[in-house]
């Protein structure tokens, strides 16, 4: 049984790996008939040894990827969203004997093709293509995606990024209007590069660095306050 | 922004290689900020310490362990010198 992993667990990079350690400041143990016994042969103190037990799933890498780069719509219209306790999910109620979303008048926003995420529901959360918006109430999706639920949840059904594994020239770019404008400065740095005109190249490179900046400034809220002195002109 | 209107704002005309500098550009701005994020879990075995980074990773954002007593994941922190053991052959 794993307890206080944030105190306990440390980690090191060796290449390709992440070698995982437990600092225990006992001797080893081990687990008989369910109870953690030490070993009496063991060196006691404090140490750092291998996991010393099985966890499902337990270990867990937050990482950035290439995650969708190309999608079909932009980012910023992606903007239908359902959100209530009164949306419903059928289990092969629809034409052709589709899967259903069902929520009164609340679904007009969404479109045929579009894919969508469903949170808050009992059995149904996960990513889905819509097949047919049918109308304003109810959305279809492919066959053997929903169980039966009834209202009740609290559940949200929001538009996502369809990705496109073969791009083409009609597909969006998977980033918002400011990083878009950096890819932009990006290939002409590439196109300077390419032309061997380097500060033309250095020049796009750092409008791309600012605009990339700017982007993760605008999440920000700062506020700075300069305190004013005792004689200063107001 | 569609790639159509990205290439005609750089002035450029060939497809293929417009889309690999997207790519290129996005793997960029993925190394240095964390504009999306993915998340991975795998299973802890008894007695193994090597676990192999995502193949796709660009960036590391964090490490946690699952901690089973309230089952939440808790970031872990790396190591700043190599422990004097470089490997265990009875780890039991």
């Amino acid at each position: 049984m794993s307890y206080d992993t944030h105190k306990t667990w440390f980690y090191q990079l060796v290449g390709r790996d992440i070698h995982l350690w437990q600092y225990v400041e006992s001797n080893a143990t081990d687990t008989l008939a369910g109870i953690r016994i030490s070993l009496p042969d063991e060196y006691y103190g404090k140490q750092l040894i291998y996991p010393d037990e099985d966890i499902t799933n337990g270990l867990r890498v937050e990482y950035t990827a290439l995650i969708e780069p190309f999608v079909d719509e932009a980012w910023e219209s992606l903007t239908a969203r359902a959100s209530s306790s009164t949306i419903s999910f059928g289990d092969g109620d629809g034409g052709s004997s589709r899967d259903t979303i069902n929520y009164t008048s609340g679904l007009g926003d969404f479109a045929t093709g579009d894919k969508v995420r469903i949170i808050g529901s009992a059995s149904n959360d996960g990513d889905y293509v819509i097949a047919n918006a049918a109308s304003s109430s109810i959305l279809e999706v492919a066959a053997g995606s929903f169980a039966t639920e009834a209202v009740g949840q609290s559940i949200t059904v929001y538009q996502i990024p369809d990705e496109d594994t073969t791009p083409g020239e009609s597909n969006h770019i998977n980033l918002n209007r400011m990083l878009s404008l950096a890819v932009v400065d990006y290939i002409k740095a590439q196109l300077s590069d390419s032309k061997g005109e380097l500060e033309r190249k250095e020049y796009y490179m750092r409008e791309f660095w600012k605009k990339v900046g700017d982007n993760e400034s605008n999440k920000r809220k700062i506020s700075v306050t300069f305190p004013s002195g005792p004689f200063a002109i107001r | 922004m569609t790639v159509l209107e990205i290439m005609e704002r750089a002035g450029m005309k060939e497809t293929t290689l417009a889309i690999a500098w997207m790519k290129d550009a996005f793997h960029l701005i993925q190394s240095n900020v964390k504009e999306h994020t993915k998340s991975e879990k795998s299973n802890i075995i008894d007695g193994i310490r090597e676990y192999p980074l995502p193949a796709d990773m660009i960036a590391l954002k964090s490490i946690s362990i699952k901690d089973t007593t309230d089952s939440k994941y808790k970031r872990i922190r790396r190591l700043t010198h190599s422990p004097v053991v470089s490997e265990d052959t009875d780890p039991e």
